[in-house]
């Protein structure tokens, strides 16, 4: 595949240091050497200066403007005044509340994608199909994931239609304050354990298969296997998809609460990125939704690190 | 061993129904999509008993479902573009070349890539908007660049680590610039990884909401996923053209699906066995 690269370009340069290793012992005065030198940084600033400009900055803009107040008392520090007004307002301890139910609900979306990658990997019968259709919600928008999920549990639609044929009535999924948040999370577990599994899948694939065949020898039942031999050789990959299923229940679930729930009903759909989009966009409090979202991201790094140290020790206990 | 067969075989009946609850919703909304509204009121379930194109036409040109692709069309595309070239390049540097400073900018787009859009949304509205690139496709260009460039060059970065030493040692001695380097070695050796990293970061894009949300406020600018869910109140009272709309914005992602399922299933694990 590589051509012998340049090699009908015999221009004046030649006879260049060599190596693209930028030597910092040889420094020819050159202007074409100067252009090598620099060459690296022109490659790396434009990127640089992006993720600088519009990834950075903002989060330091935005802890600093989460002190300042909104409308009138725009720009004027504030001190903590809109950290107490959170303190203070219901709708965000919902959107809260809401964050530690995801964190409870988390081993069961980690758990679900884990045992079906064991099963597709013991080669259930049609395992090769299982792994291609598992996958494919995942590349689906959550608008359309919501959309479709409007209409599949509508009062009448499929769901509760085949509830209803096994003589169990129907539920108001989005309509019932008690439920709709479970519901909400059902359909993003259903459109993302896929992620997971493919995840869980490439994991295996670097499994020692000598183990497993050693337990068989040995007599060891499904469970033993799972848990003796599986589990502590997938530490590494538990751990990633731990922390990636985490992040994405509290950064991507946006788009199913804008489309199912509009953060209803009685505000019991709530999470911090919804409620941070909800001051910003619509109540026009742009200093307040700074404050959540700096509340967002010490909360998403306490759960990580937590998560991280957590699955390292029992990591080590096995 | 008789024990593990069945296991087996009671884990497939299971397995068997989540695959009919993953493909259902969307075989549902198709179906849906091909009735008349009558149909759909008296009986929603039955099969549909034509291939009736009239409410696609309808969401495609009458509910301005034509508009909204086009915009997420250009968007993306240029997005993207963007992406693969900023990212190669810098992959390339971070990865290859010996320059002060690498590790630390290294790390530094690692910290974007754990930086949520969430956190930063509201000060990067306010800058998008005092630059005037609010409501502008540069502007949600721009947004999305910025979003997906950390992941984009980690991946690129991560790819190019494994190209020996001695292709790029070669190519220089050869009289090569390190710029005659990246093109002429480096992106064609990148192919694989930016055909996968690309089709990610074309997801990633095509299915955003908040971002788009957040720079395209008119609606003449809507994106597609903006435009599918403004139909939900436009018919609310015609489901099947909902679901003709909620269809022709699924159809290019499950296309990309079919036919690449492979490459993008290699750009979700890359983070987990690499890096």
């Amino acid at each position: 595949m590589v051509r012998p690269a340049g090699s009908g370009r015999a221009g004046g340069e030649t006879t260049k240091q060599r190596g693209p290793r930028e030597g910092a012992a040889t420094r020819p005065a050159s202007r074409g050497a100067r252009a090598e030198r620099l060459a690296p940084y022109v490659l790396v600033a434009p990127a640089v200066l992006i993720i600088v400009l519009l990834r950075l900055w903002p989060l330091v803009l935005g802890v600093n403007f989460s002190f300042t107040g909104d409308g009138e008392l725009n720009g004027t520090p504030v001190g903590l005044s809109n950290y107490l007004e959170l303190a203070a307002d219901p709708l965000f301890h919902t959107s809260l509340r809401n964050v530690g139910l995801l964190v409870l609900l988390l081993p069961v979306a980690v758990a679900i994608p884990g045992l079906l990658a064991t099963f597709i990997y013991l080669r259930v019968p049609g395992h090769r199909v299982y792994r291609s259709v598992y996958f494919f919600p995942a590349v689906l928008s959550p608008v359309i994931v919501g959309a479709i999920f409007n209409l599949m549990l509508g009062f009448d639609g499929p769901l509760n239609a085949a509830l209803g044929a096994i003589g169990v009535g129907p539920v108001d999924w989005l309509g019932d304050p008690g439920i709709s948040m479970f519901t909400v999370v059902g359909v993003h577990v259903w459109a993302t354990f896929g992620m997971a599994l493919v995840v869980f899948l490439a994991g295996f694939s670097t499994l020692d298969t000598s183990l497993l065949d050693a337990a068989r020898v040995d007599g060891a039942s499904l469970r033993q296997v799972i848990w003796h031999v599986i589990i502590p050789s997938l530490t590494r990959t538990i751990q990633f998809v731990f922390v990636t299923t985490m992040i994405g229940m509290l950064t991507s679930m946006f788009g199913l609460l804008f489309v199912m729930t509009s953060g209803g009903p009685e505000g019991s759909t709530y999470l911090p990125e919804y409620y941070i989009w909800h001051q910003q966009g619509q109540m026009n409090r742009p200093a307040l939704a700074s404050a959540a979202s700096t509340v967002l991201f010490v909360v998403m790094l306490v759960v990580g690190l937590l998560q991280i140290t957590l699955l390292r020790r029992t990591g080590r206990q096995d | 061993m008789p024990g593990r067969r069945l296991a087996r075989w009671v884990a497939a009946v299971p397995m068997a129904a989540l695959a009919l609850a993953t493909i259902y919703p969307l075989v549902f909304t198709a179906n849906v999509a091909m009735k008349t509204r009558r149909d759909y009121i008296l009986d929603r379930f039955s099969p549909t008993d034509s291939l009736r194109w009239d409410n696609i036409a309808e969401a495609w040109t009458g509910a301005g479902m034509a508009r909204y692709f086009a915009n997420s069309f250009i968007v993306v595309s240029f997005a993207v573009a963007l992406l693969l070239l900023l990212g190669s390049m810098a992959g390339f540097a971070l990865s290859q070349l010996r320059f002060r400073g690498s590790s630390v900018i290294f790390l530094g787009c690692l910290a974007g890539l754990f930086i949520p859009f969430q956190v930063i949304m509201v000060p990067l509205t306010r800058i998008m908007a005092d630059s005037g690139l609010v409501d502008t496709y540069p502007g949600l260009i721009l947004a999305y660049v910025a979003q997906f460039l950390p992941f984009t060059i980690f991946l690129m970065t991560s790819h190019y680590r494994t190209i020996p030493a001695e292709i790029v040692d070669a190519a220089r001695i050869d009289g090569n610039t390190v710029y005659g380097v990246y093109r002429r070695i480096m992106l064609p050796l990148g192919v694989p990884a930016l055909l996968s990293v690309g089709i990610l970061d074309t997801l990633f894009c095509w299915n955003d909401v908040l971002i788009s949300l957040l720079m395209m406020p008119s609606p003449e600018h809507r994106t597609l996923m903006i435009g599918v869910n403004s139909l939900r109140g436009q018919y609310s009272d015609d489901i099947p053209t909902f679901a003709s709309g909620v269809l022709i914005a699924a159809i290019p992602v499950l296309m990309l699906y079919l036919f690449l399922q492979r490459q993008i299933a290699d750009g979700v694990t890359a983070g987990s066995t690499k890096g």
